[in-house]
């Protein structure tokens, strides 16, 4: 019998070719980094299990190729991500600017409710850099997204980025129970009864087609 | 544009102009900007794909278990009445008094509920586990179940045809057996739970221990499956349809148990004649024919099809297709459709004409195995040969089916949810949104709408939703009740008919769509999980078809 898990989480990696979403995932699932640049062909998966609140929770991390010619491929895998992580890389400006096509991208193949959240890799090749921390933080309070800026190679918050999506997912998970649950009622039939009263004027209709 | 005006319009355009059009993303010259996938890329993608596909089925079995446990559950609940507790039936009492489920608005003695902690709120094991396992199953995303595989009861696995047979007769008698014998180990299990608000961690525990006992009871089992299996299976056939909660099992898993066996210790020891994937094996006989350069297949039979009909039995035919078809010229031929069986006896010769001998190196002929409903077909295997293998010696071939490829339907199709709703004792349906819809009016759109009854009806409700103007993939997300009893449900059929909307004329028939207990595939599941799973929304993509069904 395998090991055994509690949730099974979908994550995606988009952004531009040679940005690092590779070397970002090789990081965090196999604690090592490749100097070398080897474009992922298509796509790919790596899968680390993790501990969240006692829960655990295995994450099933899709490494999508960004170049272009693969993109017919790579987006037909968005429907079934929970989280996407939007990468970019500080030391390129124009894959900074092209993360507003990746959100584009997303709102028209990803299921609505996915969780977001954006890094700015290469953080360590300061000399380099071209988009400030500033801009990043500026461009996710534009979309109401998390950022974080991580960097592969001296493993800065690489874990810390996983962890904060896969908590936000879980967390929006049991909000999500809650939110199925009749409102009201702790028992006690004269309560009850108030409750009903009280849940009859909302309409089921529109609550039906939100649920 | 004023592309032409400036150059002759017979001559090729220059570069720099065809880079322009390019870049405005239409006419030929954009189409050349993809390079096609080498094969080496193929390769690794189809590995990845493979390596995904294996992962998705340790969590379709993952699923399978949590979906079994709950269903254990079910079955050994006593029931709501109104003085005793919902799961062991239990009194009321000074010290254990019986408390209100704030989901179920059952009650519950103190052992069989749980205090939530946001709210204080109680709710019954039964509710708890349930929301559970939307969670652990990634339900609460996706908006329904995802597929699952109900864990194998057995493990007998034999060489020969007949003892295959028998245990397939076996898989829907074990079936029979557990809805008859609510004492089974699975079911014995809820009462075990501890009722504090921390109880996850021995909440896992418990699920550990039922997977070991599982297996222990798969062992104690494989003795005595084949005798018990034959006179079961006529019981079976003899059940009525009126299923309430368990009665829906047999036919459920019967679908499900479409994916893969689960690996079996037996089979390492000594493999099975062909791999088989578990959708079973198709028997054809080749022949070519110089002289008149046909290709005659003769598709012999097949065996442990999947099931997908309440009964667990297909109505299984053949399409063959001869590929890469050459031009638009598409050859496709059918096999007659063999009903009500699992393991159909075709026997029957098809003829492909015009195929040269060369073709015979380079083509193949692709079987696929459909499900033959009023109500659309549903694919329940393919299988791709080469055709030089006829000119081998003997060109009689077994072939295992591989399951089918596309999970989503495509093509004019309608997104529903359907919730049955318990507290006000309604099924809820909610027409999310449609798409792909064929065009009806000249200006090459369609007006659609939905018109929706359920059958049969006492209250002979029947609702539409709005009209989307010139819209073919309208998004209408409207929701309508129709008051029936959670019993009734698995007798009665939903009917939704997509129309054209049309002024001074006959409004314009897009598409229908049948769901109910007699339907089958992906329409029974929906169904199923509809009816197993009140108060819970199921949301599935269905195919449209053609043809109007009243």
């Amino acid at each position: 019998m395998a090991k055994t898990y509690d949730y099974l989480f979908k994550l995606l990696l988009i952004g531009d070719s040679g940005v690092g979403k590779t070397s970002i995932l090789f990081r965090f699932s196999e604690d090592a980094f490749n100097i070398s640049f080897i474009s992922t062909i298509g796509i790919d998966f790596k899968i680390r299990t993790i501990d969240l609140d006692g829960k655990k929770v295995k994450l099933q991390i899709w490494d999508t190729a960004g170049q272009e010619r693969f993109r017919t491929i790579t987006t037909a895998y968005y429907r079934g991500s929970m989280g996407i992580m939007l990468v970019y890389d500080v030391t390129n400006e124009k894959s900074f600017e092209n993360i507003k096509n990746w959100i584009r991208n997303i709102e028209e193949n990803a299921s609505a409710d996915v969780e977001k959240m954006i890094l700015g890799n290469k953080c360590d090749l300061d000399s380099k850099r071209q988009v400030s921390k500033e801009r990043g933080e500026q461009l996710a309070v534009e979309y109401q997204i998390k950022f974080i800026e991580t960097s592969a190679k001296d493993s800065v918050n690489v874990e810390n980025a996983f962890y904060t999506l896969a908590r936000d997912i879980k967390a929006k998970m049991e909000k999500k129970q809650e939110a199925s649950n009749p409102p009201g009622a702790r028992g006690g039939t004269h309560q009850l009864k108030a409750t009903d009263q009280q849940r009859k004027p909302t309409s089921w209709l529109s609550r039906c087609s939100i649920l | 544009m004023n592309f032409q005006s400036k150059a002759n319009k017979y001559v090729c355009p220059n570069d720099r102009q065809l880079s322009l059009r390019a870049k405005l993303r239409t006419g030929w010259s954009a189409a050349r900007s993809e390079p096609p996938l080498t094969s080496a890329e193929r390769e690794a993608i189809a590995d990845v794909v493979k390596r995904a596909e294996k992962v998705e089925e340790t969590e379709a079995r993952r699923i399978g278990r949590l979906v079994a446990r709950l269903e254990g559950m079910r079955r050994s609940a006593q029931g709501p009445t109104p003085r005793s507790c919902v799961l062991c039936g239990e009194t009321s009492r000074l010290l254990a008094p019986l408390r209100v489920c704030f989901m179920c608005r059952n009650s519950a003695c103190p052992k069989c509920i749980i205090e939530t902690p946001p709210h204080k709120q109680y709710m019954c094991n039964l509710c708890a586990e349930t929301r559970e396992m939307w969670k652990k199953s990634g339900a609460w995303f996706f908006k329904s179940l995802p597929k699952y595989v109900l864990p194998e009861r057995k493990t007998k696995y034999n060489d020969t045809e007949f003892s295959r047979s028998l245990q397939e007769a076996g898989n829907s008698s074990n079936e029979g057996k557990s809805d008859s014998e609510p004492s089974s180990p699975l079911s014995l299990h809820p009462p075990m739970f501890s009722r504090q608000p921390s109880s996850t961690d021995s909440r896992r525990s418990v699920s550990i221990s039922q997977d070991a006992h599982c297996d222990g009871e798969t062992e104690n089992l494989t003795h005595g499956v084949s005798g018990l299996s034959l006179h079961r299976t006529d019981s079976f056939s003899q059940r009525s349809f009126g299923l309430k909660r368990t009665g829906s099992k047999g036919s459920a898993y019967s679908l499900r148990s479409t994916r893969k066996d689960p690996p079996k210790p037996t089979q390492v020891e000594r493999p099975p004649v062909i791999p088989d994937a578990g959708f079973g094996t198709l028997e054809i006989r080749l022949a070519y024919e110089n002289g008149t350069s046909s290709l005659a297949v003769c598709v012999l039979r097949a065996r442990g099809l999947i099931g997908m009909d309440m009964t667990g039995l297909s109505d299984p035919f053949c399409r063959l297709e001869v590929l890469p078809t050459e031009g638009t010229y598409s050859n496709r031929l059918r096999t007659k459709t063999v009903h009500k069986t699992k393991n159909p006896e075709f026997n029957e010769t098809l003829h492909f004409f015009g195929i040269t001998e060369s073709d015979l190196n380079t083509k193949s002929l692709e079987i696929v195995v459909f499900d033959d409903d009023r109500y659309g077909c549903d694919e329940m295997g393919s299988a791709t040969v080469a055709l030089r293998e006829c000119s081998k010696s003997p060109a009689q071939l077994r072939l295992a089916l591989a399951g089918p490829s596309g999970t989503e339907p495509s093509g004019p199709r309608l997104l529903l949810a359907l919730c049955y709703n318990t507290k006000r004792r309604a099924l809820a349906v909610t027409v999310c949104r449609a798409a792909e819809l064929p065009p009806q009016d000249s200006n090459g759109y369609s007006d659609p709408f939905v018109k929706i009854h359920l059958d049969p009806d006492p209250y002979h409700k029947k609702h539409k939703t709005s009209i989307k103007w010139r819209n073919l993939n309208p998004i209408w997300n409207e929701g309508f009740f129709f008051e029936t009893r959670l019993t009734e449900l698995s007798r009665q059929n939903l009917t939704l008919t997509v129309w054209d909307k049309d002024y001074g004329k006959p409004n314009d028939f897009l598409g229908s769509l049948v769901l109910g207990s007699s339907s089958k595939g992906r329409r029974l599941k929906h169904w199923m999980d509809c009816i197993k799973f009140p108060d819970h929304r199921h949301e599935q993509w269905h195919s449209l078809t053609d043809t109007q069904h009243i």
